[in-house]
């Protein structure tokens, strides 16, 4: 059952086109990982698919109906978001920050009832961030507090879960932590979770399906082996891969890599050298702007 | 989820706070131009003071109190809600050109409108209340794009900026006018409490009434705003609507307390971020807290007001800012 599709999706902040034409479909159930390279349009496509940009045509549809259309409430029990680097939780506790993930199911003045304090604790049981609950969020270090908004989107009781990044900023093991946190909601719960990510062979190793854009298209969409695979990674990222299995996990990973000389890459490079930094900034305003709305 | 240890607070700060309003009113009621001794308070609240008594107390401490309470408690919601939307501490309702709207708006009446002092004591509070609305709208046109509506920091900056342009033209305004008139004006904007009598009472009751229980309504809401935009949207709620519905409240909770009390700005600051401090930033707590506090403050500004200087007293609004203008370089300190 396809739950959660794209058709024809365009994103852009004014002129700039930033997502072209994009149809993809989000398995369900499933771990889907989005990659490419810097300013491809990853975060952008989350972002429009869990309605925090508007998208200037083309459509995202949930469970046979445009998100554009549906009560964000609604939505909100049906999906929930971790966003890139969740700022500070202005001097929350970890179970006050995790309650919020109960908006959706309140009423009125948002009192907290028995099975939300459930859920909630759930959640936090979940997580392994229990023994913080009445702690300062600010207080935590970064794996810590990444637990708790998971935890916080944990909450939503959402059958699917966007995370933007979710393994920034932390070290190795903490990174680990938290793929593996999602593998078992997925495997055990059969929660679907869709992430943007960095590292091919996080993605590699985590993701049922990979989702490969460059600037702003689907370059290959498939199984891990569909994805990682020599051709598909020098069309994404103009590198030279060389892949290899991991002895451990027998998933297909990207051993080592070079990147591919010749006059088009160079001419690539320094066009993303100098225009790059220029162009995210900028983005980054405009996504506030939109945003803010 | 909250902590009993908060709760606990909260109830110890709701109380303390209850104490001291009923310490300050009871003050107030004995203190003034005119004598009416403490020993006297209850047998004229019983109805068996003599006439002068009753004048005193009725019609001239009471409606004051009651006024100076009610206003200040508006005026810390308004800055509650502000601060909350804007996600900015230092918001406050003359960001939203609250003080300087209403103020431009009670010159130009004053100044231009030949009409009978007598009758249009009672048009001041619905003109003063047009002019801040009309403020915090224009305000609002200039921060908020038909694309992504309102947007926290330009509306801050937009309101600043606004502010001060009134201002100049409040100096233009007064700079040309008669004496007896610019004081008038003037006091009006050192925030020396006018309104006091039971009808201008009458007209705020009402949108405190509704206003503030709604506020309390959409605490949860609040709470999300302040986190950041992503993160409100991912839970559900519709940020747009609710940014705009709640600048409205915002706005009107401030133009009925600032129609009947003339510009008093640091109340609106002041009293939502010392309940933070207190009950932390959830809602729910903080705005019962924040209300009671700006209630006192303003109460105990005009009650110790009235005393210092005979025979007019020193303005509520001049009482507050001595107090508050510490404490908002204070705040800038710690932030920096």
């Amino acid at each position: 059952m396809v739950r959660l599709y794209t058709e024809d999706l365009n994103i852009g902040y004014g002129d700039r086109s930033i997502v072209k034409d994009l149809s993809v479909v989000i398995p369900d159930r499933q771990v889907t990982a989005i990659i490419g390279s810097n300013g491809c349009g990853k975060s952008t496509l989350l972002k429009a698919v869990t309605r925090i940009i508007p998208h200037q045509s083309g459509a995202i549809m949930l469970d046979g109906m445009s998100i554009a259309k549906e009560n964000t409430k609604l939505l909100a029990k049906k999906m929930a978001i971790l966003p890139q680097t969740p700022e500070s939780a202005s001097g929350l506790t970890v179970g006050e920050l995790v309650s919020y993930g109960r908006y959706p199911y309140q009423k009125g003045m948002g009192r907290l009832t028995p099975k939300d304090i459930e859920v909630i604790d759930w959640a936090l049981e979940a997580t392994g961030t229990i023994a913080f609950k009445h702690r300062s969020v600010d207080a935590l270090s970064g794996g810590q507090r990444q637990r708790v908004w998971i935890a916080m989107a944990l909450a939503q009781e959402t059958e699917i879960i966007f995370l933007d990044e979710p393994t920034t900023y932390l070290d190795m093991a903490h990174q680990l932590e938290v793929l593996e946190l999602l593998k078992k909601l997925n495997t055990e719960q059969g929660r679907t979770i869709v992430m943007v990510l960095h590292d091919l062979n996080q993605a590699a190793r985590f993701a049922d399906y990979i989702i490969a854009l460059k600037d702003g298209e689907i370059v290959k969409a498939g199984t891990n082996e569909e994805v990682i695979r020599r051709d598909v990674l020098k069309q994404v990222f103009n590198i030279d891969a060389e892949i290899g299995r991991d002895p451990r996990t027998d998933k297909p990973m990207c051993i080592t890599y070079n990147l591919i000389k010749g006059e088009s890459v160079e001419h690539e490079k320094g066009h993303s050298a100098a225009d790059l930094g220029a162009t995210r900034t900028e983005r980054m305003q405009q996504q506030q702007q939109q945003s803010a709305g | 989820m909250i902590h009993p240890a908060v709760i606990r607070k909260y109830r110890i700060a709701v109380g303390l706070l209850i104490a001291l309003i009923l310490v300050t009113v009871v003050a107030g009621m004995g203190m003034g131009y005119s004598k009416l001794s403490y020993g006297r308070l209850i047998p004229t609240l019983l109805g068996h003071g003599t006439f002068k008594e009753e004048f005193v107390l009725y019609s001239v401490r009471l409606p004051r109190i009651v006024i100076t309470l009610l206003s200040g408690m508006a005026l810390a919601v308004s800055g509650s809600i502000l601060q909350g939307i804007t996600r900015n501490d230092l918001a406050d309702p003359g960001i939203v050109g609250i003080n300087s709207g209403a103020g431009v708006a009670i010159a130009v009446f004053f100044l231009f409108l030949p009409l009978d002092p007598g009758t249009f004591v009672y048009l001041l509070p619905a003109v003063a209340f047009a002019g801040a609305f009309v403020t915090a709208g224009l305000i609002y046109a200039f921060s908020a794009s038909r694309h992504s509506g309102l947007q926290p920091v330009k509306l801050v900056l937009t309101g600043v900026g606004f502010s001060m342009a009134l201002s100049g033209v409040m100096i233009v305004l007064i700079s040309s006018a008669e004496r007896s008139k610019v004081d008038f004006i003037s006091r009006w904007l050192a925030g020396n409490i006018w309104g006091t009598d039971w009808p201008f009472i009458w007209a705020i009751v009402p949108w405190l009434a509704i206003l503030i229980p709604f506020t309390l309504y959409k605490a949860n809401r609040l709470n999300l705003l302040g986190l950041s935009e992503p993160t409100a949207v991912g839970v559900g709620v519709a940020i747009r609507s609710e940014r705009i519905v709640l600048l409205v409240v915002a706005v009107a909770l401030a133009a009925a307390a600032v129609s009947v009390t003339g510009g008093i700005a640091f109340i609106g600051l002041m009293a939502p971020h010392i309940a933070k401090a207190i009950v932390g930033p959830r809602h729910q707590l903080s705005v019962p807290v924040a209300l009671l506090i700006g209630g006192w403050f303003l109460l105990l500004a005009d009650t110790i007001g009235r005393q210092v200087v005979d025979p007019d007293g020193i303005p509520a609004g001049v009482m507050v800012a001595l107090i508050g203008a510490p404490y908002f370089m204070y705040l800038l300190l710690k932030r920096s």
